[in-house]
């Protein structure tokens, strides 16, 4: 059941992911395991993870995104999050959440701006 | 799902962690708080519920309106019967777990919460109780 309700989107040459609402931990594994099986399978050059509905943000969902981050730039992409809510990054902050090296943006579209603008180097087969 | 301002739930599967946030989440709105204080409250019941579910397998949440001295909050009162904790001052420090977490729950919930009180016995369970006041 987890996963069945999250689909990778391939825009110009990147991955986009929207995080449903208020996933339960089953499902942010498995948006984990599918971001990377996606970018296994294609070439794409990085991804943006549209967190914008997202309402709660807690450690293991912390943790999992910033696995995600570091996997994604081992395999040679970059990661932008996109969209945080006001009362989220208040929330994560004082939970005392980091999130790793990853990017953030106000929205998506300026996720994809970012990525397009400084496509990483060297991930091309 | 009943929209209650005080209530029970037990917790002994992981998905049961969501229906507790929403359980708070509802609670949190109809008692008036705002946004990001919902956001807050729903977050500290989240690591809470995990914490039960990680590390004594099941347990209860229990939620209900206050009213004292003119203020009005929430409190909720998370109690298991699990392992207990061997030293609770270790477990309010940032980065302390014994699990496989990021040993951020406790003192994060804490933060994110007015006020929080830990009795655990080792080998007897713990219970912990969270409140947070209305902001006038």
């Amino acid at each position: 059941m987890a996963g069945e309700n999250i689909s990778v989107m391939m825009v110009r040459g990147l991955l986009l992911v929207t995080v449903p609402p208020d996933p339960d931990d089953d499902t942010v594994s498995a948006l984990q395991q599918k971001v990377l099986d996606t970018m296994d399978r294609t070439e794409a050059k990085g991804l943006v993870l549209d967190i914008s509905t997202v309402q709660t943000l807690d450690s293991f969902f912390a943790r999992t995104v910033a696995e995600t981050v570091q996997m994604v730039a081992l395999m040679g992409g970059r990661t932008v999050l996109a969209g945080m809510q006001a009362n989220v990054a208040v929330t994560a902050t004082q939970l005392g959440l980091t999130l790793g090296h990853a990017d953030t943006a106000l929205d998506v579209d300026r996720a994809l701006d970012r990525l397009l603008a400084s496509p990483s180097q060297g991930r091309s087969r | 799902m009943k929209s209650t301002l005080e209530g029970e739930f037990r917790i002994g599967t992981e998905s049961d962690i969501v229906t507790a946030r929403r359980f708070v989440r509802e609670a949190a709105t109809t008692l008036g708080f705002s946004l990001v204080d919902v956001t807050r409250i729903v977050t500290a019941a989240s690591e809470l519920t995990r914490n039960i579910y990680q590390y004594a397998g099941s347990g209860v949440m229990r939620w209900r309106p206050l009213h004292l001295a003119g203020r009005s909050g929430l409190e909720i009162v998370f109690a298991d019967q699990g392992p207990g904790i061997p030293d609770v001052e270790k477990a309010m420090e940032v980065g302390f777990t014994t699990g496989k977490g990021l040993g951020l729950g406790l003192p994060g919930a804490k933060r994110l919460m007015d006020e929080m009180t830990i009795e655990s016995k080792a080998g007897e369970g713990t219970t912990v109780r969270v409140r947070k006041w209305l902001k006038k």
